[in-house]
């Protein structure tokens, strides 16, 4: 009796130095590759008269939580006409890395939606993805008179670009993931 | 050996009638009775599988067989509502049997389980057999368990599933997968236990005050899933189960062998099930699908009579379908998702693809137990296991990334216990043991993603003492735990440049627990039990920060959260009035100290995503109160109506809120029909039930992003019988639920905000024993 209680007295140490060279210490993790995040979205608007370009920009460097985003309007002149570029950085990584690469490159499941609450400004898409389908990257808007408002910028994954409206700017039928969702403000002069 | 089954055990008396053998002249005969009343079972079939007869008990629940030959003799026992059990013996001489049946049990959920190993407890615990299981063979754990009172369950959609034991889940109950406490990522409300229920053949849920003698964070009840010893029985022995589901177009088939072979016994059971998209009365739920595919391996060994050995290895791998179109960006799609009719993305065809948004988690546990009989009062039991969890989380991405998980995390586990036992004299019976157990969490750094949870090593080693005094009429049950922790975490930080930091944790704990049964009138029991818990903060608590997709909110930890600690009573009373109407009652009242939640933050932080509420792990004091009561009536022999009712509500009694999150009340009724004999069938059953879920009333309109759904009730129907096919025993099933295909949502299921529950569904199915 006392060999068999000695056999389980023994395989106890051997399990119990099994666990006792489980490790003390956490190696360090692994910081990954955020390559996905998407920092900054600047929209350059160019008169198409030639003149200074103005860079409406959204700017959150460390991602989600830390400091607030730093949120750049811009002033307009009345009865213009600018072309719009969108440009999505992110600057986690360095050199920044652009995302309007991987957006364009989606085309046919990307799709921006601006929403300026001054109706003197129109924008529209010139551009467009394989299926003849508007993207937003290049767009150009067009200012009336004189007026202060705020210009809304979503970029929407996998929206149903068929359905009604869709296609012609109106985001409410378009469903999808938000990705980008900034509002500057505009003062149209 | 004892069969040490859960509704029913034997007594085999081998009466030496007739000494001297004589061919084909002998008589096999018995008496089946009641456990719990000693009362004789009429109707019970009785069948032998060698000779292919069959017989039903008398009005005295006496059987016999005349003019049997010697050998080998299997005998089936089966009744309305237990499963089929067999005996095996060498006939040698006249043999009469007595046969125990635990009817009662499965009028209230209630299985006694005779043998060495049962430690007397005070707590009250409900169970299903393998009988229940078998015939909810389609479903998951958590599913399976929802017809127990007061238990309730957490979904995700209806695969994603979680049990929720008198209000409280996730790291705040435990679960033992074959006596091993789940080590997995536990804490995520979207995270089911991995376990496959086929594998057991026992389910039990201890609502009780604490879990003294399990390692875990439990702050009352448990859930115990368990596995049968090896039947003592020679020959190759073992259930085949198939099922079908219209919802979701589900097959599932499951196979358990098992001998009693000469070096050692036993058991493989393997399960495989395959479901596509769900539907609600009116659409698809579009990549609802999962697919599940499991073994377990159980090998035993008795070297002599002192000394056994057990080994059991189970793999549970699933991949899980998460609804496309809860898939979220930011809380302007959240509200969107509330007001839309038919969610996003739902296709207009059923699928068994299964995309991203979807889980993939694999579950591994390997367990080494040897136990040795010191004498006939006391044993030594020592047990090692190692789990290997893997969990990895598909989001919808950008530019082929979906194809990359968005968590990923590994969990490897060790743990040891030794435990004693000794019965001392005047009915004093001591437990005492230790468990040691260290756990290496990591995430994997393929995600891309910061993690959600940091890596860290756990060491958790703990040691408890149980004593219980039996007298005549009153059980009194006493106990303390110490609990230490050491958490090595190493996080990386959410500033960047981003740089790894490093905190460390003790916590020390203590547990007690005291309960007193007493019996009176012959019929009734009355049980009171206290007890005093605390669970450590859970890593996420303490650290999570970032965006929560699931619930479009920023989840902020904070690591310098306390433990909480929990002091839960319940007081239960059952019993019966003639042996007709049986009463089951639990009263219980949980205060926590600290109780850690997600407090909504009056900040809407804002993002390149848009604007997200911010919600903060913060403490506060809590209190549950609620009751459950399930009542049977026996009409008669054949007709049984069940009813029963759960009562909860949870208090935030700090800044008198109430707590989110919180069961709905619910009743439910059913009505048994049961024939013994029915043409060539025999313990043929017909159910009808009910079951009616209140509108959780108990929250403010400011506590969630929508309106707890309206109350709804469902209603089910089954049909079951049983059919003796020479050797084989089969057991057919069809169940109806949602019957009325009625148009309703469950507070407790998070796919709320994007959709419908599920529609009609009807299972069939079939169980071949042999």
């Amino acid at each position: 009796m006392m060999k068999k209680f000695n056999k389980i007295v023994i395989s106890g140490l051997v399990i119990l130095s099994v666990l006792a060279s489980c490790k003390k210490e956490k190696d360090d993790p692994i910081i990954p590759n955020e390559e996905e995040v998407i920092t900054t979205l600047n929209y350059t608007l160019t008169p198409t008269g030639g003149g200074t370009a103005i860079v409406l920009s959204f700017q959150d460097l460390d991602g989600d939580g830390g400091s607030a985003p730093t949120i750049t309007g811009g002033a307009l002149d009345s009865n213009t006409t600018y072309t719009g570029v969108l440009e999505l950085l992110n600057e986690i990584e360095s050199p920044a890395e652009d995302i309007t690469l991987e957006v364009s490159a989606e085309g046919d499941e990307h799709q921006f939606f601006f929403e300026p609450s001054a109706t003197d400004v129109t924008i529209a898409y010139t551009d467009m993805d394989a299926n003849g389908d508007p993207i937003g990257i290049t767009s150009t808007l067009t200012t009336n008179s004189t007026n202060t408002g705020t210009l809304k910028i979503t970029l929407r994954h996998e929206p149903a670009k068929s359905a009604t409206g869709v296609s012609s700017g109106d985001i409410t039928n378009a469903g999808g993931e938000t990705d980008i969702e900034v509002t500057f403000n505009l003062d149209v002069q | 050996m004892f069969n040490k089954n859960l509704c029913f055990y034997f007594f085999l008396l081998l009466l030496p009638v007739v000494s001297i053998s004589q061919d084909c002249k002998l008589t096999v005969s018995g008496v089946v009775k009641d456990l719990s009343t000693d009362k004789p079972i009429i109707f019970a079939n009785v069948y032998l599988k060698e000779s292919q007869k069959g017989v039903y008990t008398d009005s005295l629940g006496f059987f016999k067989f005349e003019s049997m030959c010697e050998g080998d003799l299997h005998v089936n026992i089966s009744h309305i509502g237990c499963e089929v059990q067999e005996i095996f013996f060498s006939l040698t001489k006249d043999t009469n049997v007595i046969v125990f049946l635990d009817h009662n049990g499965h009028l209230l959920n209630e299985f006694k389980v005779e043998g060495e190993e049962d430690k007397a407890t005070t707590q009250e615990s409900q169970s299903i057999n393998s009988k229940t299981i078998g015939e909810n063979s389609d479903k998951s754990l958590a599913n399976m368990l929802e017809g127990i009172s007061g238990v309730s369950v957490i979904k995700n959609g209806s695969g994603i599933a979680k049990p929720v034991v008198h209000g409280l889940y996730g790291t705040r109950i435990t679960i033992l997968n074959n006596g091993v406490a789940q080590s997995g990522q536990q804490w995520g409300v979207d995270h089911s236990p991995e376990i496959d229920p086929l594998v057991a053949n026992k389910i039990t849920v201890v609502k009780g005050v604490g879990a003294l003698e399990y390692q875990g964070s439990s702050l009352g009840s448990v859930i115990l899933v368990e596995p049968n010893k090896i039947d003592n029985e020679p020959h190759l022995h073992g259930e085949a189960r198939y099922s079908f589901e219209t919802n979701g177009l589900g097959n599932g088939i499951n196979l358990e062998l098992q001998q009693y072979g000469k070096l050692f016994a036993w058991r493989v059971v393997g399960t495989l099930k395959k479901s596509g998209d769900n539907h609600t009365p009116d659409y698809y739920l579009t990549n609802t699908g999962n697919q599940e595919a499991n073994i377990a391996l159980q090998l035993e060994k008795k070297w002599n009579k002192k000394w056994s050995s057990a080994l059991y290895f189970s793999s549970f791998n699933a991949d899980l379908g998460v609804l496309r179109g809860s898939h979220i960006g930011n809380l302007t799609d959240l509200e969107e998702a509330f007001e839309r009719k038919v969610p996003f993305y739902t296709e207009d065809n059923f699928s068994y693809s299964i995309n991203s948004p979807y889980q993939k988690v694999n579950h591994h546990l390997l367990k080494f137990q040897t136990k040795y009989i010191i004498n006939e009062k006391q044993w030594l039991d020592f047990t090692y296991a190692g789990q290997y969890n893997l969990r990895k989380e598909f989001d919808v991405r950008r530019s082929g990334r979906s194809e990359i998980p968005a968590l990923s995390l590994k969990q490897i586990s060790n743990f040891i216990e030794g435990k004693y036992r000794n019965y001392l004299p005047k009915n004093w019976d001591l437990n005492i043991g230790f468990q040691i157990n260290h756990v290496d969490n990591t995430n994997l750094p393929e995600t891309g993603i910061l993690p959600l949870i940091p890596d860290y090593l756990g060491f958790e080693t703990g040691f408890y003492g149980l004593i219980t005094k039996k007298m005549e009429k009153t059980t009194f049950e006493f106990g303390g735990r110490y609990d230490f922790e050491n958490r090595k975490v190493a996080a990386i930080s959410t500033e960047v440049p981003r740089y790894i930091y490093r905190t460390e944790n003790d916590y020390h704990n203590l547990s007690a627990l005291f309960g007193v049964t007493h019996e009176f009138q012959k019929n009734w029991k009355v049980a009171y039990n206290i007890g005093y818990a605390s669970r450590n903060p859970e890593v996420n608590e303490l650290y999570s920060n970032g965006l929560h997709q699931g619930v479009s909110g920023i989840e902020e930890g904070d690591p310098t959260l306390n433990k909480e600690t929990s002091i839960k009573n319940t007081l239960s009373i059952k019993g019966n009035i003639k042996e007709k109407l049986f009463v089951e009652g639990m009263f219980y009242n949980q205060n926590i100290k600290d109780y850690i939640y997600l407090n909504p933050q009056d900040e809407i932080r804002l993002t390149i995503r848009g604007a997200f509420p911010v919600f903060k792990y913060q403490q506060t004091n809590v209190r549950l109160t609620g009751f459950d009561i399930a009542t049977t009536y026996q009409a008669s022999q054949r007709f049984t109506i069940t009813a029963k009712y759960c009562y909860l509500k949870g208090m935030d009694q700090t800044n008198d809120l109430p707590l989110i999150f919180m069961p709905s009340n619910a009743i439910f009724a059913e009505f048994d029909y049961e024939l013994p004999k029915l043409g060539t069938f025999q313990n043929v059953g017909f159910t009808v039930n009910g079951n009616y879920v209140f509108e959780q009333k108990n929250l403010f309109a400011s506590q969630d992003f929508v309106a707890p759904p309206e109350a709804y009730y469902l209603i089910g129907l089954k049909l079951s019988a049983e059919k003796q096919l020479k050797k084989l025993k089969l057991n057919l099933y069809l169940r109806a639920e949602n019957l009325l295909n009625t148009t309703y949502r469950d507070y407790l299921n998070r796919q709320r905000y994007f959709a419908d529950d599920l529609g009609f569904n009807l299972v069939a199915g079939v169980n071949i024993k042999f």
